[in-house]
């Protein structure tokens, strides 16, 4: 086949359509794969014979199933109150988290609001530099923030970054004449910000949700450094806490056994499933709202 | 001549005084949204920012964090005329040079293949599996390398082998010429589906009506990604790229850590792994901190570049 | 400028605000601490507060028997604050906001006392005053009180010695079965060592009919204690205490292996042995995990014929552990005349810096001078290292004659090893364990075969002499300028050398006679020889305080 002829199919639309349906789907089913098998080896991973596993051996199916590990995990008291915590955590730091963010970034989005530049130039300088680890450790120790769940939910409270995304999309997806027509009818920034802006941006709210909800949720440092009390550790610091203590010293000679070393092998596979499941359950809930398009126009009109 | 002056700046002053009063009173209901965020950047972010400082001194606890001898660019010195500052340089800009020229585009492309899929269900299954690497530990990340691309036991080194991809000798942990693919590659699998997550957000936001519209104009899919979807989502590939490219010069430290051996250092030694082993050894934090400074400044004089690309080219600016 | 400043007042503005309340919130909480220090002054014991960094698999501190009875009978009552993990950089903040316990276990590094200066107490005074368990360990080894003292004499960590411990930490195994199932002799010289690892790469020595999975040497990196540097010793360069980055003594002067000719020998050694395919293809790349596993074989059947390890049972498994035995030191040719040494690690093992620190805050400092003194004592010792003396702990067994013996594991579960690090503070406390504890305390069954295996090498060990050729890596003091340049040099030295022998090995192509002189030469201009000569004049000072 000549490639005119090639190129004239493609102009037509249900052949085109049709090609670029299977590209999609091509795209779609290898992606897919690529990512879903060591997925598939991680969960297998995690009870399986450690010894097999490191050695290449466990392929498709799981060998000398035990179950050592999920045991190891989940006989620790702590986790339950890991997981609560992490819960309170990620859910009122979240809500914080968008109760700032978002008139931040409406604010920052309207082109007529004069300080904006200086502002946002401002904001953007605290995404490179910061004062350090300690300075900030003694500012949290002045607010007497330390060893209290509200620094959890505090720090952190808006991220430049996200805040930056969901200014774009303001400023990009909804049209300056909506504000316009809503003067007209005399909206105060709130009732417009509360009413039109909001409810046409759940795609972008859902998504610095995600990010913001993760963020709480795989939060490691900042636990590690503010929180002291068992009662106060989120979960991602009980599950480190359970690997080490079944983790040998690596290359240590004087006697920690190295048979710690294999179970621990094991265990590092069932602390991704065991925390990630959670998140993996708040997904779809989250997911629905940028999957759905919205219609503008229906607003509009 | 003073009256006047006088006369003058009082009345600018009144007239300026009224601008920003009626600026501050028009906008009230703006800076009153603003201002939690503000609070926070100025107390967490600026509160301590004094302690930038230490990269210029000497650290002496017993006169506070910034009591130390200033020492002005001793530090800073220490790396340029160290015979490693080129090396690190060159091979963290490598890195991530490369991890930013195949990494970002590929986010955008899935958004746009998991944005065209027809089936429901489908659809979630695809996404809901290419955003969970994401949360794969960095160690076990590095495990999962170790394991499948094991020379003799891995199975994706077998594979390549056999398809002939790679000669049958070849080492993937070892050699210096994988290590940046092993680095970038896997960093995409673990983050692409991740990333894609925010441009399916802003492929959604698509107004439905353009499509309708397109449709009665006889434009076939591929039209129609490139007339309406790649256009409405660019000031959001525009701003990710600009902030992107303010991380330049970040390699993660702990994966490259984890990833080092004897026979990848030469392109493996990245700055922050230096930093950690000259840290580690000598038990300081000036020297890393005036490292940690330096880098940051070229990040962000990259990431001032290219927004002043973006805002002559695009209009788009981060501010 | 104007929105700088204003901003700059507005920062400010808020910075006065937050310090107020910090002010405000700060002078509450001392209120009520000092209420509580008056209601407790009337009970006699004296509170302290401590901070331990312990292993993660060790128990709660406060079920710690012995831990309690020692508490009572010095009077004392111990809030303890337990780290298990990240300490460092849980420890830069800590130390920073200047705000420490009374006592802290296992917790600070010599760095830490030049870095926070005026944080930590000088013990020496008191040392010197009251504590008798200490200063007899001063006194027996003055290697230990040298090991304390910074470089301006002063004593801010108290270190620990054991004498139950062997010499040594490398062990140097083969499998005894492999060669019985070959009809082959141990071997005793480099030659015949490659005779036999090439029979265990032909044969089928494990006999599970395939003759290729049977790897026959197998080692961690080359700048770890068990690998085949040990073969130095086969030339008579005399490793000592881990031979961290490849330093060593000879003959009084301090020199580096890397350098050394001598290894260049074993790299053309090891180049060939890699080239014929008798070393593990993966040994540069393979992580933790897979080295050990594999050296536990599969089942019944061992993988691994020749390697090195701490123990063989921590380094084979139980199933496989009896297949192996200590192979002694090796020769080069049957007519090499070279001395043979083995690594000697004595103070490494023996000693360790900063086992307890003491805040210059504390209130009462006698009294927590006295109970780390008493931590020090002969019998609570060997309690803080195995576990206590009594039916709760079951770590020990006194045999009321004036002997002891370290019982087995309580939980049946638990291997020795595992059972130590859970039931005692072991290695990371605070102790003294006199010499005479090799006579009166019976050990554990895997240190019972520690110590024999390494007996193995008890001859080449005794030809240790530190002014000779031991480095005391660990009492040698720097100045921190010395520190900075030490650090600086090394990071730029190993950048070298760890890419030159890798490549040397796996790269049959590489001519290291050819390239070895410039190696050299390039190594001791980016800082060898400056840390060389920084080094000898520490080592120099160190045997003069002797």
């Amino acid at each position: 086949m000549s490639s005119p002829n090639v190129g004239s199919l493609l102009h037509q639309p249900n052949v085109a359509d049709k090609a670029f349906h299977i590209v999609v789907g091509i795209i779609a089913i290898s992606a897919f794969l690529i990512v879903a098998y060591p997925l598939f080896f991680i969960i297998i991973a995690s009870f399986s014979d450690p010894a097999l596993v490191s050695q290449g051996k466990v392929v498709l199916l799981p060998k000398n199933i035990s179950w050592y590990g999920y045991q190891q995990i989940f006989k620790n008291e702590q986790i339950w109150i890991g997981y609560r915590n992490t819960i309170i955590y990620s859910v009122v730091g979240t809500l914080l988290n968008l109760a700032v963010t978002l008139p931040a970034a409406y604010s920052l989005s309207r082109r007529a609001f004069r300080p904006r530049k200086v502002v946002m130039t401002l904001f953007v300088f605290t995404m490179y530099f910061s004062g350090g680890m300690v300075p900030t450790y003694m500012l949290v120790k002045s607010l007497n923030l330390l060893n209290t769940p509200w620094i959890m939910i505090v720090i952190g409270a808006v991220s430049v970054y996200n805040l930056i995304i969901t200014r774009t999309f303001f400023e990009s997806s909804i049209p300056d004449e909506l504000y316009e027509a809503a003067v007209l009818d005399g909206c105060s920034h709130f009732r417009y910000f509360a009413t039109i802006v909001l409810p046409l941006s759940k795609a972008v709210i859902a998504v610095i949700m995600l990010y913001y909800l993760v963020g709480h949720w795989n939060s490691f440092f900042s636990p590690l450094l503010y929180l002291n009390s068992d009662s106060l550790q989120p979960l991602q610091i009980v599950l480190r806490n359970i690997l080490l203590s079944n983790q040998a010293m690596a290359g240590a000679s004087e006697g920690a056994s190295a048979y710690a070393q294999q179970l621990a092998d094991q265990i590092k596979y069932g602390v991704i499933i065991v925390s990630t499941i959670p998140v993996l359950c708040a997904y779809p809930f989250i997911q629905k709202y940028f999957e759905q398009g919205v219609m503008i126009g229906a607003v509009k009109g | 001549m003073y009256q006047a002056d006088a006369k003058g700046s009082k009345l600018n002053l009144a007239r300026r005084t009224r601008i920003a009063g009626l600026s501050i009173w028009r906008d009230w209901q703006l800076w009153a949204m603003l201002l939690p965020a503000a609070i926070y950047i100025i107390i967490f972010c600026y509160g301590p920012m004094y302690g930038l400082q230490l990269a210029f001194r000497d650290y002496d606890f017993s006169k506070g964090i910034t009591g130390g001898n200033w020492v002005g660019l001793k530090y800073f010195m220490q790396y340029f005329e160290s015979p490693m500052f080129w090396p690190t340089m060159r091979n963290t800009f490598i890195i991530s040079l490369f991890s930013l020229i195949c990494g970002f585009p590929i986010p955008i492309l899935l958004a746009i293949v998991i944005n065209s899929i027809r089936k429901q269900a489908f659809k979630r299954i695809v996404q809901t599996t290419l955003y969970l690497p994401y949360f794969i530990s960095i160690v076990v990340m590095v495990a999962l390398l170790q394991i499948m691309l094991s020379p003799t036991t891995g199975l994706f080194s077998n594979a390549l082998k056999a398809m002939h991809l790679i000669p049958q000798d070849m080492n993937l942990l070892g050699s210096s010429s994988a290590f940046v693919w092993v680095y970038v590659l896997s960093g995409i699998w673990q983050m692409a589906g991740w990333n894609s997550i925010i441009f399916l957000a802003a492929l959604s936001a698509v107004d439905r009506n353009l499509y309708d519209a397109s449709q009665v104009d006889g434009a076939n899919k591929w039209q129609q990604v490139r007339h309406i979807e790649i256009p409405s989502i660019l000031p959001t590939i525009i701003i990710l790229l600009i902030m992107n490219m303010g991380t330049i010069l970040s390699v993660g430290f702990e994966k490259t850590f984890l990833m080092q051996n004897a026979l990848n250092k030469s392109v493996s030694e990245v700055i922050s792994t230096y930093v950690f082993n000259v840290g580690i050894m000598s038990g300081q934090f000036s020297f890393g901190s005036a490292v940690g400074l330096f880098n940051t400044l070229i990040n962000f004089l990259f990431l001032i570049l290219a927004n002043q690309l973006a805002k002559r080219a695009a209009n788009i600016s981060l501010v | 400028m104007k929105m700088t400043q204003l901003f700059t007042t507005a920062l400010a503005g808020c910075l006065i605000t937050v310090a107020l309340a910090g002010c405000a919130g700060g002078g509450n909480n001392d209120n009520n601490s000092s209420k509580n220090t008056n209601q407790s002054a009337s009970s006699e014991k004296v509170k302290l507060t401590a901070l331990v960094v312990k292993h993660s698999l060790t128990k709660d501190v406060n079920t710690m028997q012995w831990l309690n009875d020692l508490q009572d009978s010095v009077g004392v009552e111990i809030e303890w604050q337990q780290i298990s993990a990240d300490w460092d950089q849980k420890k830069s903040v800590l130390f920073a906001s200047g705000e420490i316990p009374d006592l802290l276990f296992n917790a600070t590094t010599d760095a830490d006392y030049v870095q926070y200066q005026g944080l930590f107490e000088d013990l020496s005074p008191l040392i010197n005053e009251s504590a008798t368990n200490i200063s007899q360990m001063f006194n027996d080894h003055p290697e230990a009180k040298v090991l304390a003292e910074t470089i301006d004499g002063k004593i801010y960590g108290v270190p620990r010695y054991r004498s139950v411990w062997p010499d040594t930490s490398p062990t140097m195994f083969i499998n005894k079965t492999w060669l019985d199932n070959l009809g082959l002799e141990l071997p005793t010289t480099w030659d015949e060592l490659e005779d036999v690892l090439i029979a265990f790469r032909d044969g089928d020595p494990n006999q599970n009919g395939d003759t290729t999975d049977e790897i026959p040497m197998d080692f961690d990196k080359i700048t770890s204690s068990y690998s085949p540097r040990l073969l130095l010793g086969s030339l008579g360069l005399p490793l000592s205490n881990y031979t961290q980055n490849g330093y060593f003594v000879e003959d009084g002067i301090v020199k580096n292996f890397l350098i050394d000719d001598r290894f260049k020998t074993l790299m053309i050694y090891l180049q060939k042995l890699y080239k014929e395919g008798l070393i593990n293809q993966e040994v540069i790349t393979q992580d933790y995990s897979k080295y050990q596993s594999l050296a536990r074989g599969d089942g019944n059947i061992a993988k691994v014929g020749f390697t090195w390890g701490w123990e063989s049972g921590d380094r084979f498994g139980n199933e496989l552990r009896s297949q192996y035995v200590a192979l002694p030191q090796l020769k080069q040719h049957s007519d090499s005349t070279h001395e043979l040494y083995w690594s000697y690690d004595h103070y490494q093992i023996g000693y360790s810096g900063n086992a307890v620190a003491m805040s210059s805050k504390t209130k009462n400092k006698e009294a927590a001078m006295k109970f780390i003194d008493a931590m020090y004592d002969e019998k609570t010792s060997i309690e803080v290292l195995f576990g206590g003396m009594n039916d709760t702990d079951k770590g020990i067994k006194d045999n009321g004659d004036g002997t002891y013996q370290v019982l087995p594991p309580a939980d049946a579960q638990l291997d020795p090893g595992t059972w130590k690090w859970t039931n005692s503070l072991a290695d990371m406390g605070a102790f003294y364990i006199r010499d005479e504890m090799k006579q009166k305390l019976t050990l554990g069954e895997d240190m019972q075969r520690v110590v024999e295996e390494k007996s193995t090498y008890d001859q080449l060990l005794a030809k240790a002499d530190v002014r000779i050729n031991v480095y005391p890596q660990g009492f040698m003091k720097y100045s921190q300028e010395d520190i900075n340049i030490l650090a600086m040099n090394q990071a730029n030295i190993n950048h070298i050398t760890d890419q030159s022998w890798a490549i040397w090995m796996t790269d049959a192509s590489k001519d290291i006679e050819a390239e070895w002189n410039d190696y050299v030469k390039q190594v001791n201009n980016v800082g060898m020889k400056q840390n060389l000569e920084i080094r000898q004049k520490a080592y120099e000072a160190y045997l003069a305080q002797l």
